[in-house]
């Protein structure tokens, strides 16, 4: 019993000593490697203004109450009743995509862009005209390397230059 | 030493010290742990739940039904798949529609990796709690390869909303039986690893072993779920006792353990991460081919959106889900998720929101725990039993 | 210029101030806190510190935390003995370094010869831990207290089995001169002569210095920080720095008295005494980095097993080095 403790003791030792001398490191070195994901990723969300069709479904369904309906900026002449068009508040957005799977024309899609920063609250807040200019893009202090990432059976995780 | 303790809590009031463990404590997560102590000895510890409380069964009474989705996500962060796919269940069955089987395994490949993760996620902090940074490290870095696994099925990391009614929302990539297999060859090989430093090593069994028992006939009386009822050899798991989604045609066993202390919960779960591998390998080979969304709502797509699905295999709402009316009437729905039993239920009074919504989730029910096995036991032992319900405070205060 | 070195190396000058005392002290302790979270860091498949002088891996990341702390405000709870609460930790830290006098850095080459420095090194090592127990009291905060209380548990276990295998040795060797320790151990080192003593002190190394498993008066996870709970900016680094100080003189003792210090330097290496000075703090470093090591396997123990681990093995088996050494000495002796 004791004898068998003191093995414990060594077997555990020599364990951590393996990885003393083993490089199998999951870190990924962001912001100087930024991962590079693939299509299907839910980030923040682009809008086509030409396509969409003004029918509000993306914001009916948004959870968040992210998304809402603007009047345009200025109303058309002659217009009576002047179409609505969507806009996304980032402060609220919880990127579950819903508002993209239930856009029937594929005005909304999902970006990779996910780690953008802002100043202020009302910085995060796109009216339409602003949304369809597409996300912000992150800003990094270098451009950082485009890794892809890659499940690997010696390392959990293995990191390629793109 | 129980003898010991008894003579003493007797005595004189003042003499027992006060601590207030948390909210602002390194180890006592999103609440306050009222301990009682005479010198090293804790005489009672009293949970003070509650702190992270954010009505989710209010809000989701005024949330539309798939709105409920993301909300009921929130609470267990770590094991989110098993609130979504619980309340998926439920209002199916008021609903009335029933997914292709294809979708049925695809929901139990994402439950059964997010049940890795969940564990992975408990081990590391009931590491952490003992002392043992390198379990902490070690089980986070090797949530990652799951994670990224998820994330390539659905598109995001922890919150995956994944499963709608109906089915789910998209096909997994071609390529992925073969990246879970690799994953999944990584975490066979960790686990030796994690046998020898930590399993293994004498200072974990002696912090663990015999610490926080919890009898069979105290687990059942109070109500215990999930890896900490198992530890205490009552072999109930809500795949075997109520099977959904694809667990029917898999063979799996239910881990349990007599000894019911901190070391049989940890092992419990070691446990259920090797049966979890064993059924993703399964799922993986009797995925059927077909649709991942049921008939009834493909059949509302418009033409373009159908053809969309067909060559993407990406599923697009209908227009319907937007305003989604669930006729009158109730229905429950149980899952076994990572930590335990998950139950959602919800009225409806056949309009856009349920009219009552019940959500239990299992660190709720764990919590009782805390004052049942947190006496008369040493200070250092609150973070050692604490780890091992892997009690969320978050889950149980919803 | 040239009085200036000649006075420097001094060795009354020159052990206090240099090596192994204040210089040297500063730069390990800079430098062994560094390598404990490099180590914990690639066991547990990270990098650690590494943006601080990226090239070097991360290796100032230690100035850069020590400026944090110069710059960083003291804080000073209201309701704290202020005296004990500002005074404890200068005096703690102060202590903790004093040991470094008596230990020779090269034969003859010692601050204070004495025929009992082995005796006055064990003496000054055993005061710190009472300023820790005040600080603990001064900072009127009950996780502080259950550390202090802790730490005095600890002190009354660890002590008397540390000092029976340091004696263990001097039965050994006949001598409690360290200086004479280190001559007796010309051919055979002491951890040949007696491993049981040598296990015995190397465990209680780690539990005097408060390393893991034996991390239990300022265990995180249960008492905040222990003892230096309240502690913030520059009194924090000083009580922080006072344990690794202590393991720093621990492990200098260690390789003094069981790793044969300067030998197998030879003898005509020996004078001036850099060389035999720079293997005995090498030896020095290998302990220390074994006792840092330990943080990447071990979680902690509880104190009831602390204690009975102290008392019911490590007690005994000083006991028993002891009749070893007295053994050893009666079979041919060294
Ligand atoms: S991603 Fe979700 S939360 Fe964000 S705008 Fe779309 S529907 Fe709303
Ligand atoms: S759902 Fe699509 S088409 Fe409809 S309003 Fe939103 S963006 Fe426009």
């Amino acid at each position: 019993m004791a004898v068998e403790r003191v093995f414990d003791h060594l077997r555990a030792i020599a364990t951590g000593a393996k990885y003393l001398f083993l490089k199998p490191r999951l870190t990924l070195m962001y912001p100087d490697e930024v991962e590079d994901l693939p299509r299907g990723y839910r980030g923040m969300i682009t809008y086509n203004h030409e396509t969409c069709i003004s029918c509000s479904l993306c914001a009916m369904v948004c959870p968040a109450d992210a998304i809402k309906m603007y009047l345009p900026k200025e109303v058309p002449e002659g217009e009576k009743r002047p179409k609505r068009y969507p806009g996304i508040n980032y402060t609220r957005c919880i990127f579950c995509g819903f508002c993209v799977s239930i856009c029937p024309t594929f005005s909304l899609q999902h970006s990779t862009i996910h780690d953008v920063s802002f100043y202020t609250f009302e910085e995060q807040i796109f009216r339409p005209e602003e949304f369809a200019k597409g996300p912000p893009k992150p800003q990094y202090d270098k451009e950082p390397v485009k890794v892809r990432v890659i499940p690997d059976e010696e390392r959990g995780l293995r990191y390629e230059r793109v | 030493m129980s003898e010991f303790v008894e003579t003493i809590s007797r005595s004189e009031d003042g003499r027992f010290l006060e601590l207030l463990i948390g909210p602002q404590h390194p180890a006592s997560g999103h609440m306050r742990l009222v301990a009682e102590v005479d010198g090293d000895v804790v005489v009672s510890l009293r949970p003070n739940l509650g702190y992270v409380h954010r009505s989710v069964e209010k809000i989701a009474e005024v949330k539309k039904f798939l709105q409920i989705i993301p909300l009921v996500e929130r609470p267990s962060l770590a094991d989110t798949t098993a609130n979504n796919l619980a309340y998926v269940l439920a209002l199916e069955r008021l609903l009335g529609v029933e997914p292709p089987p294809r979708a049925q395994y695809l929901r139990t490949l994402l439950a059964e990796i997010n049940r890795i993760h969940s564990h992975f996620y408990g081990i590391g902090i009931h590491g952490v709690m003992i002392g043992s940074s390198t379990a902490f490290m070690w089980a986070f870095g090797d949530r990652e390869p799951l994670i990224h696994l998820a994330q390539e099925l659905t598109g995001a990391r922890i919150t995956y909303s994944y499963i709608i009614p109906g089915g789910v929302r998209r096909d997994m990539p071609p390529d992925f039986p073969d990246k879970v297999e690799k994953v999944l060859r990584y975490i066979e090989r960790r686990l030796e690893d994690y046998d020898k430093l930590y399993v293994r090593n004498p200072v974990v069994r002696a912090r663990l072993e015999g610490v926080g028992v919890l009898k069979k006939e105290d687990a059942i009386r109070l109500g215990i779920t999930g890896p900490n009822l198992r530890a205490s050899g009552v072999p109930y798991d809500v795949r075997k006792a109520d099977p959904y989604c694809a667990y029917p045609d898999i063979d799996f066993n239910v881990i349990t353990r007599e000894e019911g202390d901190a070391m049989a919960r940890f092992l419990v779960r070691v446990g259920e991460i090797r049966e979890s591998m064993k059924i993703i390998r399964q799922v993986l080979k009797k995925m059927p081919d077909g649709p991942i969304f049921a008939e009834k709502y493909y059949k509302m797509l418009p033409p373009n959106l159908k053809k969309y699905y067909e060559e993407t295999k990406e599923v697009k709402f209908p227009g319907i889900f937007a305003n989604l009316r669930a006729p009158a009437g109730e229905s429950v729905a149980r899952v076994e998720g990572g930590r335990g039993e998950v139950v959602i239920y919800i009225v409806s009074k056949g309009g856009m929101n349920p009219y009552r919504f019940r959500i239990v989730t299992p660190s709720f029910r764990n919590a009782v725990l805390f004052e049942h096995l947190v006496r008369n036991v040493r200070v250092a032992d609150i973070p050692a039993i604490y780890g091992s319900l892997d009690y969320f405070p978050p889950e149980a205060d919803r | 210029m040239m009085d200036l070195l000649d006075l420097i190396l001094q060795p009354w000058i020159f052990i206090p101030l240099i090596f192994p005392g204040l210089t040297t002290a500063f730069l390990v302790l800079l430098g062994i806190i560094w390598a404990e979270r490099k180590i914990a860091a690639k066991v547990q498949m990270r990098y650690g510190p590494l943006y601080v002088l990226k090239p070097l891996g991360g290796a100032i990341q230690m100035i850069a935390d020590l400026l944090r702390y110069l710059f960083a405000e003291p804080i000073i709870p209201k309701d704290v003995d202020k005296l004990t609460f500002i005074f404890a930790p200068l005096i703690l830290f102060g202590l903790s370094y004093l040991p470094t006098i008596v230990l020779p850095a090269g034969p003859g080459f010692t601050a204070i010869s004495s025929e009992m420095s082995l005796l006055i090194l064990l003496g000054l090592l055993t005061l710190s831990p009472v300023f820790t127990m005040i600080l603990a009291w001064g900072s009127n905060n009950k996780f502080s207290l259950i550390g202090g209380l802790r730490e005095g548990y600890l002190v009354t276990t660890y002590e008397i089995p540390l000092f029976l295998s340091a004696l263990s040795m001097a039965v050994l060797y006949g001598t409690l001169d360290i200086t004479a320790m280190v001559e007796a151990q010309k051919n055979v080192w002491g951890i040949f002569l007696n491993p049981l003593a040598a296990i015995v002190f190397l465990v209680l190394i780690l539990i005097s210095t408060s390393k893991f498993p034996f991390e239990i008066a300022e265990a995180e996870s249960e008492i905040v920080m222990g003892p230096f709970t309240e502690y913030s900016g520059i009194f924090y680094g000083l009580v922080m720095g006072a344990s690794y100080l202590k393991l720093y003189v621990l492990s200098l003792l260690y390789a003094l008295i069981f790793l044969g210090g300067w030998y197998p330097l030879p003898s005509f290496l020996q004078n001036p005494p850099f060389l035999a000075g720079i293997m005995v703090f090498v030896k020095g470093l290998v302990i220390m980095f074994i006792a840092i090591f330990m943080r990447a396997i071990y979680p902690r123990y509880r104190i009831d097993q602390a204690i009975q681990i102290g008392w019911h093995k490590l007690v005994p088996l000083a006991i028993l080095s002891i009749f070893l050494s007295l053994l050893v000495v009666y079979l041919g002796g060294v």
